[in-house]
């Protein structure tokens, strides 16, 4: 108890520490990143100054699966039916090509490494791969959102980019819940027949409904209520369906990830109450994922040796999909107004989803290179945070030279391709 | 009304279906706590709720629930989940403090003072002699008092009035939460029952020390005694006082993020209390207390943060402590309870009115205040553990008598404190 009183304690007081060092350094230099919080929470880890030991760090898993569910809840409200209908097809199309090229690009290539590199059977094989795939396929809607907030001139493709990110997060979640389930490990009460795979995916998928039915028959008709009543009961309303969503996932051995987004695509789509929804749920989105960094950063042990190989080969593996998946997309299915080589320099941060992914599976399969998974992930999402920011810039600016190129054009033609 | 039978249905029959899909697990935090931690707060609201429509205070429906499913009723919430989740309980109780202590204006005190000092000194005085008088008288009928010697009798008798005595700084916050009262009787009662929570804790230490010394342990008045009721009481204040300087740093040069912030601050003290052996929710009262009175900072965005949380928060505090009601083990009591509670609630009466009328009280806050100072909750409760843990064997004993009374008192003050401000028309939202 007082121990994760302690934990508890030195967590937040780091984050907010780092949260305030950080802040400035976004403010004078647009520095925009996470990387830090990570190394913040290797340093209070066990491995370093040791202010967050082992046990202390167990002790928040029920805290971090909540943290982990509540970043799925924030993805889930993205996909709000009505607004999807509006979305141009071919945005869609290269959005969905992008985002199943690169994660098939990147299972191919792991299940191979994992499979005959480290001699796994089929099924280990295929849990890892599928779960590093999914990561690898991840990328941070915050950090395209970003550049675009800064880019000077509205091109096509930067929607593009903001979906695709997006898309790219649901696929990731999706086939990393869907893998947790079919492939579960645990054991039930003696008395039952254990579930069937089909059987576990459902009931992962019912978690997630019946919290989202909970949450509106919960809530109720909302009139009568003071406007300050209705935030408490809706804040309590929201709380309680996240609780028991991720509190149910942990407490069966899923994914809070993927119960929560399909969670939030309920709340996102039915009821009158799905704005206040995303309004709380991105007021509060910064310091769940920074807490949740600072977290992975304190549970990162190093792996063995022989397995260590694995990280760097994940981050090239995820490099070369990221940019496989951007070829196919942006050459071979974009329509010609749209068509770029460019498309997965947009799209190389991972941001928090890929952490709480890792994190997520360390607390799922401990029994399966959980080290190994988590050391891969945070090394990618380090590294490609380093140059994510640069080559959004980059890409923002080829872009603009684009559309000063057409607008040169324009004189002559009238049109400008590519620009909105 | 069908709705939120629904909405039980579905989380009690949820938490049943999904118990047998995991075989039960070690570990610090059982992977079920998180899942009924949700199912519980849940439960709680609609309870709330179902209680407001039936014209209670909605506390009462928390409290239900969670008597409804803990260990004393279905056990859909077991001992070993409550203790997981004490951290939570931990969590509420020290927002409670904080935001009490910033609810605290000295402005508020300076006027009110003279009522506020006689209404506390005499209903204090008259609850500590009627129950201990009541305790001397009947004590043929409560098991473990027949064999004490007369000197013990009566040292033990006054402990069990000194924590009859404690009122309910949580019930009467939750309660001017959720009515939205800021008038005479709500600012008089609020400021009666934080400053009595002070004076109680240090004539509890007094007549603990004195029932410990009479029972064989360390005599009554020694140095020891004497040393840690003045470094409990001392170092709560100063770990207040240094708290609220923390926060008003925070406040004046950063003033981000005030959620987080709030949780660590309990957190730190919570950890720093346990450590070091002061009182959470008396050090937060007076990190609170110092924020808003006497630092030179606007408290305003942390006072209005901490407004927004306290709905929450209530839900979970008096969820947990209707689930940790041991109702089997006060069954045979219920008479000496029932009793006591009644014996104090007159006591509580006589002496606030008498207070109130001598220290120049409006007429609605002598007429109604005692309503507000029937609850007990949190802090009683502590207490109640405190003896059961320091007196070996007795102390058990009494534990259970007074947390019978604690549950009648917790029951019924809220019922009576919205009725009070009710009467006095205080109340703003229905």
């Amino acid at each position: 108890m007082q121990t994760t009183l302690a934990a508890l304690a030195v967590l937040t007081a780091g984050y907010i520490l780092a949260y305030l060092l950080f802040d400035r350094l976004r403010d004078r230099y647009g520095y925009v990143g996470g990387a830090e919080y990570v190394l913040l929470g290797v340093l209070l880890g066990p491995h370093v100054t040791r202010l967050l030991d082992a046990g202390r760090v167990q002790d928040l898993t029920p805290i971090v699966s909540l943290a982990i569910g509540w970043l799925g809840l924030l993805l889930g409200t993205y996909f709000r039916l009505p607004t999807l209908a509006l979305l141009s097809p071919d945005h869609v199309r290269i959005a969905f090509a992008e985002a199943v090229a690169t994660f098939a690009a990147g299972l191919g290539a792991l299940l191979l490494l994992f499979r005959y590199l480290a001699d796994h059977t089929w099924a280990d094989a295929a849990v890892q791969a599928v779960t590093l795939a999914a990561v690898a396929t991840l990328s941070s809607p915050a950090a395209v959102d970003a550049f675009v907030d800064r880019a000077r001139v509205r091109s096509a493709l930067l929607p593009v980019l903001q979906l695709t990110a997006r898309i790219d997060a649901l696929i990731g979640v999706v086939a990393f819940g869907l893998i947790l389930a079919i492939l579960h490990r645990g054991d039930v009460a003696p008395d039952i027949r254990p579930p069937t795979a089909t059987e576990w995916a459902v009931i992962n998928l019912a978690v997630g409904v019946a919290s989202g039915v909970l949450f509106h028959l919960f809530l109720g008709p909302r009139d009568g209520e003071t406007e300050s009543g209705g935030a408490s009961r809706l804040f309590v309303a929201l709380a309680g369906a996240i609780v028991i969503a991720s509190g149910a996932s942990y407490y069966l051995n899923l994914s809070p990830l993927y119960t929560n987004l399909v969670l939030g695509f309920i709340l996102a789509n039915s009821g009158a109450a799905h704005r206040e929804v995303t309004r709380l749920l991105l007021a509060t989105e910064r310091p769940v994922y920074l807490a949740l960094l600072v977290f992975a950063g304190a549970a990162w042990s190093p792996e063995s040796v022989d397995l260590l190989f694995l990280a760097p080969a994940f981050v090239l593996v995820r490099l070369a999909a990221r940019f496989f998946g951007g070829r196919v997309a942006g050459e071979l299915v974009a329509p010609p107004e749209l068509r770029t080589p460019r498309l997965a320099r947009g799209l190389l941060a991972q941001g928090g989803l890929a952490v709480a992914m890792a994190v997520n599976y360390t607390q799922v399969r401990p029994d399966l290179n959980p080290r190994l998974i988590l050391t891969a992930t945070l090394l990618s999402v380090l590294l490609f945070e380093a140059v994510a920011g640069r080559e959004g810039a980059a890409l923002v600016e080829s872009l603009e030279a684009d559309a000063v190129g057409a607008g040169i054009g324009s004189s002559s033609s009238g049109t400008a391709a590519g620009v909105t | 009304m069908i709705r939120r039978l629904v909405v039980l249905a579905l989380l009690v029959g949820g938490a049943v279906l999904l118990e047998p899909l995991r075989a039960p697990t070690e570990g610090v935090i059982a992977p079920r706590s998180l899942f009924l931690f949700g199912i519980l707060l849940l439960t709680a609201d609609t309870f709330g709720a179902l209680t407001h429509d039936a014209g209670l205070p909605r506390l009462v429906g928390y409290l239900l629930a969670g008597l409804a499913l803990g260990p004393s009723v279905t056990a859909i919430v077991p001992p070993g989940v409550l203790q997981d989740l004490a951290m939570m309980k931990r969590l509420a109780v020290g927002l409670i403090g904080l935001l009490a202590g910033a609810e605290l204006r000295a402005a508020d005190l300076r006027l009110r003072h003279r009522a506020i000092f006689w209404i506390l000194t005499l209903q204090v005085l008259a609850v500590m002699a009627a129950v201990w008088a009541a305790l001397l008288l009947t004590h043929q009928w409560v098991p473990f008092l027949v064999d004490l010697s007369t000197s013990s009798l009566v040292f033990v008798a006054l402990l069990f009035a000194a924590t009859l005595a404690v009122n309910s700084p949580m019930v009467t916050l939750a309660m001017l939460t959720e009515t939205g009262a800021r008038g005479p009787l709500a600012r008089t009662t609020l400021g009666v029952v934080l400053v009595a929570d002070v004076v109680v804790i240090l004539l509890f230490t007094a007549a603990f020390s004195l029932a410990q010394g009479s029972l064989g342990g360390a005599p009554a008045g020694a140095p020891s005694s004497l040393f840690q009721l003045l470094r409990e009481v001392l170092g709560s204040i100063c770990a207040g006082l240094l708290v609220g300087g923390v926060v008003s740093l925070y406040l004046r040069f950063v003033r981000h993020e005030l959620v987080v912030f709030a949780v660590v601050v309990v957190f730190a003290t919570a950890a720093a209390a346990q450590a070091l052996q002061f009182e959470l929710l008396l050090s937060l009262l007076v990190a609170g207390f110092f924020v808003e009175n006497l630092a030179p900072v606007r408290a305003q965005p942390l006072v209005e943060t901490l407004h927004h949380m306290a709905v929450p928060v209530f839900v979970i505090f008096f969820a947990m402590a209707g689930a940790e009601l041991d109702v089997a083990s006060f069954a045979s009591l219920w008479p000496v309870i029932l009793l006591l509670a009644v014996v104090r609630g007159a006591a509580i009466l006589g002496g606030s009115r008498a207070g109130a009328r001598i220290g120049g009280a409006e007429p609605v806050v002598a007429r109604e205040i005692w309503t507000g100072l029937v609850s007990q909750a949190g802090v009683a409760l502590g207490l109640a553990t405190i003896i059961a843990e320091r007196l070996p064997g007795l102390g058990r004993a009494m534990q259970v008598l007074i947390v019978g009374i604690i549950a009648v008192n917790e029951s019924v003050g809220p019922v009576l404190f919205r009725r009070g401000l009710s009467r006095a028309g205080e109340i703003i939202v229905p």
